[in-house]
């Protein structure tokens, strides 16, 4: 069920101040350095709503770098959990998709507790892109720019107001009780959010469609000295792994404190582009070889992602091309694989 | 045959135990009632047997001491012939040190049973060899020992167990014991030792002397990568059926549950569809 309201640019900061008062307020603000980061909004004015490339992605309020899992200590143990009420404002719909993509991955039968917990308690308010940025290629994906569904709230930004659409039955908590500042949307509203849509989709600079690269692959048309060729530019910093919004791989640590018997179980982001990632013991490894560890990258995310759900583990956000020293990104190797025959 | 997932008990317990949803990652704590050396540095510790858990052959545990880690540890007991959860663990780092280092009446962490079990329905009637090297014998031992119970269902059984060593030998008892239950066991070390009377060689080399129908048997498998592959390898070129050839594998593994992506080998997580695979979905996957 979802339905379509607009709201005043004039209201925007009113209704954020509201929606702060029953949760903490996530937002995308410009950091000292200048990078736009999403942290929590101390002053609604300070939020830079128009800021298709961001850097982190989201993920971490999902899926931090660290969690705390369970503290023991000879005593017991403790699920700490994380039950947070969030907003999280700002984001875009790659990142939403991105999110449907996660609640995939750590929901099914085994369902991932602390994921979903945190899941539970984050609402998203998500803005369409008018403006995609050069390193964008959501289009190609059908994650982007703007979204039909799988979004709680979705904002397309029309000049001095906002097209206001409700998809969820979060969406529709953030909306009750201000129906003061809401209001139908005209045919006119209409017309400018299609115009907005329209002239977005025409900004794109790259145009990628991963089926035919899937394809490619899948016909056996790329060989191994590809990806050798891919993999001797890979620094092995883990930049791509850790901003990619749908990249779920972790590590399990205890910490202990001190010689105590107590600490902490912990898990943090891993990355499978890491050297020991897959070492077992006996010195077995199974992706000892950077190439191999390149190719599994690229092959999860073009081959058994679709094979597993039906969708690409990419959503074209571009993070990793912004972040990639190597030039080894995802739309750049996609890019010389379309190419390639 | 598919291998199909048996048993999913771990978040059972876990509701059990603390009455409400299900924590994924949460450790059911668990006495250890025995420690038994086996050799320097394997040791079978045998824990008590948590209420409404069940569990099938070639399925395994996430094992854990606070402070240390989790690690994968597969059950090398068998429901209905042993009363205790039975673990034999060799010692290779962290987690297996510390393991190592329990007590009778100390505590263990356990989540599961993991993992899919060995489809041994499909040999029902059938001959079976099993094929062991090293700790490997110890996911095989939960089988064999829930074929010889049964023993009426299937046919002749075998096994060709290999260790590095004369003091590396597993589960000496068993092994006497499943003799003298008929079935035909060579047991083999890689290089010749004093005072050692039995078989020297690779398992691989004692592969067909068994009075089993290489055409018509099944073939069990556990042991380091490298044996697996030749020993897949060589029975097929025999003439087995690639159908018939089962493993068991061992990956780095840190949830057990297909969230980590540590395990995660060719569009598989050998945690969730494994570890048990059939020889044709590996081929196919070119790891083997
Ligand atoms: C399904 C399954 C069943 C297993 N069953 C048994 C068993 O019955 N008995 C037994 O003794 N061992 C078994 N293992 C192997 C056992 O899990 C590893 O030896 C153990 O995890 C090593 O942990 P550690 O902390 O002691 O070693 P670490 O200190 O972590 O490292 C020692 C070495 O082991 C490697 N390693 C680390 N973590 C793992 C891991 N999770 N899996 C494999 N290698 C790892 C390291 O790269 C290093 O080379 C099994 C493994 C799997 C996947
Ligand atoms: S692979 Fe790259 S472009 Fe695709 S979702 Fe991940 S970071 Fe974004
Ligand atoms: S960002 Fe580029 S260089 Fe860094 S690990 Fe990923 S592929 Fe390698
Ligand atoms: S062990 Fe974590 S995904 Fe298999």
């Amino acid at each position: 069920m979802k339905s379509d309201l607009v709201l005043s640019k004039a209201h925007l900061s009113y209704w954020l101040r509201q929606l702060r008062k029953e949760a903490d307020l996530i937002g995308p603000l410009r950091s000292t350095d200048g990078d736009i980061v999403f942290s929590s909004v101390e002053n609604i004015h300070d939020i830079v709503a128009d800021c298709p490339a961001n850097l982190p992605c989201q993920k971490e309020f999902l899926f931090p770098q660290k969690e705390e899992m369970y503290k023991f200590s000879p005593k017991g143990t403790e699920r700490p959990g994380n039950h947070k009420k969030r907003v999280i404002f700002g984001i875009r719909s790659c990142d939403v998709s991105a999110v449907g993509l996660m609640d995939t991955f750590y929901g099914g039968q085994y369902e991932d507790d602390f994921y979903m917990e945190r899941r539970k308690n984050t609402f998203f308010i998500s803005i369409a892109c008018n403006r995609p940025d050069s390193s964008c290629f959501c289009i190609g994906l059908g994650t982007g720019p703007f979204l039909k569904e799988g979004f709680d709230i979705q904002l397309t930004d029309l000049g001095d107001r906002h097209m206001v659409q409700v998809g969820s039955a979060k969406g529709r908590q953030m909306i009750k009780g201000f129906d003061h500042i809401f209001r139908r949307p005209k045919k006119a509203d209409y017309d400018d959010q299609y115009e907005a849509n329209l002239s977005s989709q025409s900004k794109f600079e790259k145009r990628i469609t991963l089926d035919n690269v899937r394809r490619k692959i899948l016909a056996g048309k790329v060989p191994d000295s590809f990806w050798e060729g891919v993999a001797s530019r890979c620094f092995q910093c883990g930049g791509c792994v850790y901003q990619c919004p749908v990249c779920t791989c972790f590590n399990v640590v205890d910490w202990k404190d001190g010689g105590a018997e107590k600490g902490i179980r912990m898990r943090i982001w891993d990355g499978c582009m890491f050297k020991g990632f897959t070492k077992m013991a006996g010195n077995v490894w199974p992706a000892e070889q950077i190439a191999a560890r390149t190719k599994r990258w690229y092959f999860h995310k073009l081959l058994y992602w679709p094979e597993q759900s039906g969708k690409f583990g990419c959503v074209g956000c571009g993070r990793c091309t912004i972040t990639c020293p190597g030039k080894i990104d995802m739309a750049t190797v996609a890019n010389r694989l379309e190419k390639k025959d | 045959m598919k291998n199909t997932k048996v048993h999913w008990t771990c978040k059972d317990v876990t509701r059990k135990k603390n009455g409400k949803r299900g924590e994924l990652y949460a450790p059911v704590m668990v006495r250890v009632l025995d420690v038994v050396e086996m050799t320097p540095d394997v040791k079978l510790i045998k824990v008590e047997k948590p209420k409404g858990f069940s569990y099938s052959p070639g399925q395994f545990l996430m094992v854990s001491v606070w402070g240390a880690g989790e690690a994968p540890i597969s059950i090398t007991s068998t429901e209905g012939v042993h009363n205790e959860i039975e673990l034999c663990i060799r010692k290779v780092g962290l987690v297996t040190s510390a393991l190592h280092n329990l007590k009778p009446g100390g505590l263990m962490g356990v989540r599961g049973p993991l993992g899919n079990r060995f489809p041994v329905e499909m040999a029902l009637g059938k001959d079976i060899l099993f094929v062991a090297g090293g700790i490997g014998l110890a996911p095989l031992r939960a089988l064999v020992n829930f074929v010889l119970v049964r023993k009426g269902d299937f046919g002749r059984a075998a096994m060709i167990y290999g260790s590095r060593g004369p003091s590396e030998v597993l589960f000496r008892d068993d092994l006497k014991g499943w003799a003298a239950k008929g079935m035909d066991i060579t047991v083999t070390i890689d290089r010749k030792a004093e005072g050692w009377r039995q078989n020297v060689g690779l398992v691989t080399e004692f592969l067909g002397k068994q009075k089993i129908p290489i055409k018509e048997g099944y073939a069990f498998i556990c042991g380091p990568h490298i044996m697996i592959k030749n020993v897949m390898r060589d029975l097929s070129l025999m003439g087995m059926p690639t159908t018939h050839i089962v493993t068991t594998l061992e990956a780095h593994m840190k949830c057990g549950v297909g969230k980590c992506g540590h395990c995660y080998m060719d569009g598989k997580y050998i945690c969730t569809d494994g570890p048990v695979f059939e020889y044709p979905e590996l081929k196919k996957s070119g790891a083997f």
